[in-house]
């Protein structure tokens, strides 16, 4: 078998000229949280947040621009990104429809909630819709079995959830 | 139908909270700094800061309030473990780590409290700053909990614009027992979707900005935490209880709850419930520690939906395994671990199944959890979850062997329950669960299995005759 390499070592990074980090987050960075840890580090996790916020996902010139920022070397701040699932390092769809499928979920029938959001939608779950509008994912336990199943489309968490609910909540998020 | 009385006055953490069977949460809203204070709210603060240090502790430890975040340890005795500060000396900072990481399938009690009366959690966080001598505090919250960290931060704002944090010192700069002002800072820290955060070390190394990898203890969190100084991590429910045992006395607290009924340490004090799965009124109740199970699924939750049986519950969190059909009396305090064979009452939160539940399913669903979340730190873990994983489908689909069911306890037994072989104590989660779902179950499972060999009676060999 031959063996598949990825040439990580020489591949370029795309980019812009225009950069991520603005100055106004970087201000906003500086006042607001980097005072708040004893390293610069400390404040990775709130600027990838804000990264992710703005942009729906951190590209890699972003990754760098942050390593830069906070003194960091790019490969720390890519070992801590990949790490958390939230951090999205490819494009996403403008809007995430993320199903939870833990315990109380799925004994709660979380599986029509996600057929319905195949159905709807026409893709498969980890997918994105061609128009780049939606993407499908299940995740781990959303914290909130009391009103399982349950569904966060983009940050806002759907309770007690029916097939039709999750429908008009995806013809909601369309509308923005 | 069953005889038993609570303990409580009243609502204790939910005094603000409109919870059943004392009011109706339709009424629940966020509680305003204004209307916190109206209500009696930042008391127990003043009054803590009339008292010396090693009062308050004393009055904690004499409470006997254990952590409510899983471990159930004594929230008291893990204050003391700091160093000492010598009066009128600078300890250098030291920090206080609120675990807010609630993730744990099945649990969802510490949402209520940020979501609603988040000053709560504000005073205790105070009062613990100040009893320990800890001078900034970082709210560990997980990534999905967009709104909660929105209602905290406001809530800080509050607190800030209020003066009960800043460089003015605690309470607008109220001059306290230990001599002069104490000052306090309060940040939200959001995390990104990582389980394993919720893991004290790991929580810190998140706080870090570097990956959530658990540390090897010792040295612990008390002695070198947080950038490597001295740091208490606390759960949010256990923060909140401090108000109140501040302001009644540890006489009070200890008046709720139960004592032990197999000679181990109590559960004093209430506790909060959070009531999942197949009930008709699923939800989050404050209930004394001790409550049996039925009790808080047939009063509290109004019983099983559609009128069906019981058939088995997982006692708080997935890794703490499960109550099987007839563990259905069990009382929910700290003893169920012994008394019940599963892990412990972890956080209390029961995920309740009917009858028809396929408990393979269940255990598929678990190791799933386990596989997708472990750190990928520690090799028994990072691989024996995932063979789990494999091999419970594999079972789930009827494709499995007898043996299969061996090795599924061999592999739950060798990665989880044999010390040192992991850093922290998620592979110990995943082998309760998966241990006791197999062993309380085992013949359902046995069922989907096909004998994996037929059955030899002549021997061969040296042992064989002629």
């Amino acid at each position: 078998m031959a063996w598949i390499t990825k040439p990580s070592g020489t591949m370029a990074v795309e980019q812009r000229s225009e950069p991520y980090l603005t100055e106004d987050m970087k201000n906003s960075i500086r006042e607001t949280y980097l005072p708040r840890y004893e390293t610069s580090k400390g404040a990775l996790l709130p600027t990838l947040h804000k990264l992710q916020h703005t942009y729906g996902w951190i590209p890699r010139q972003a990754l760098m621009e942050a390593a830069d920022f906070l003194d960091l070397k790019p490969a720390d701040v890519i070992d801590t990104a990949s790490f958390y699932e939230e951090f999205w390092l490819k494009p996403k769809g403008e809007h995430v429809i993320a199903v939870c499928r833990s315990i109380a979920c799925e004994f709660c029938d979380h599986k029509a909630i996600t057929d319905r959001c195949r159905e709807k939608l026409g893709i498969e779950v980890g997918e994105t819709t061609d128009d780049g509008k939606f993407t499908l994912v299940e995740l781990e336990c959303l914290g909130a079995c009391g009103g399982a199943p349950v569904a966060l489309v983009d940050e806002k968490l759907h309770e007690n959830l029916s097939p039709d609910e999750i429908d008009r909540a995806i013809d909601e998020a369309r509308s923005h | 139908m069953t005889a038993y009385t609570p303990k409580m006055p009243g609502p204790v953490l939910t005094a603000r909270i409109p919870t059943y069977p004392w009011a109706d949460p339709k009424d629940r809203h966020i509680v305003s700094y204004d209307e916190y204070t109206r209500t009696g709210g930042y008391e127990g603060l003043r009054k803590a800061l009339g008292m010396s240090r090693d009062d308050i502790i004393e009055e904690v430890k004499g409470s006997q309030l254990r952590g409510r975040g899983g471990a159930g340890f004594p929230c008291g005795l893990k204050w003391t473990f700091l160093p000492k500060v010598e009066p009128g000396t600078d300890p250098g900072p030291r920090y206080l780590a609120i675990n807010a990481d609630e993730s744990e399938p099945g649990t969802f009690k510490d949402r209520l409290l940020m979501d609603f009366d988040p000053h709560l959690l504000l005073e205790g966080i105070a009062i613990a700053c100040y009893a320990c001598h800890l001078q900034r505090a970082f709210i560990y919250i997980r990534g999905e909990y967009h709104h909660q960290a929105m209602v905290l931060e406001q809530a800080i704002k509050e607190a800030y614009e209020a003066k009960v944090f800043g460089p003015q010192g605690l309470l607008d700069g109220t001059e306290t027992n230990a001599g002069g002002t104490f000052a306090v800072e309060c940040h939200v820290h959001r995390g990104a979707g990582a389980y394993i955060c919720g893991e004290e070390t790991a929580l810190l190394e998140s706080l870090e900005g570097k990956r959530g990898w658990p540390r090897v203890k010792p040295p612990f969190p008390a002695v070198k935490g947080l950038f490597g100084r001295p740091t208490i991590i606390n759960n949010v429910e256990t923060l909140a209880h401090l108000p109140s045992i501040i302001e009644n006395g540890h006489q009070w607290f200890c008046g709720q709850g139960t004592e032990s009924s197999i000679g181990g340490p109590p559960s004093f004090g209430s506790k909060l419930m959070g009531v999942s799965g197949h009930v008709n009124r699923p939800g989050v109740y404050e209930c004394d520690l001790g409550i049996p199970l039925k009790v808080l699924v047939e009063d509290h939750c109004q019983g099983m939906r559609n009128g069906k049986k019981f058939k088995g519950a997982i006692a708080g969190g997935v890794s703490t395994g499960v109550l099987g059909p007839d563990e259905f009396d069990a009382p929910m305090d700290f003893d169920i671990g012994r008394k019940y064979n599963v892990l412990g009452l972890g956080t209390a939160c029961p995920t309740i199944f009917e009858e028809d539940t396929d408990m393979v399913g269940v255990a598929r669903n678990i190791a799933r959890f386990f596989k997708h979340e472990s750190c990928g730190q520690c090799t028994p873990c990072r691989e024996g979850s995932g063979w789990l994983f494999q091999l419970l489908s594999r079972i789930e689909k009827g494709d499995a062997r007898t043996k299969d069911l061996d090795l599924v306890l061999e592999i739950a037994t060798s990665m989880g329950a044999m010390p040192g072989t992991t850093i922290c104590g998620l592979a110990d989660g995943n082998n309760w669960a998966v241990r006791t779902i197999v062993n309380k179950y085992r013949e359902e499972f046995e069922a989907r299995v096909r004998p994996s060999f037929v059955p030899v009676t002549m021997s061969v060999g040296a042992a064989a005759n002629g």
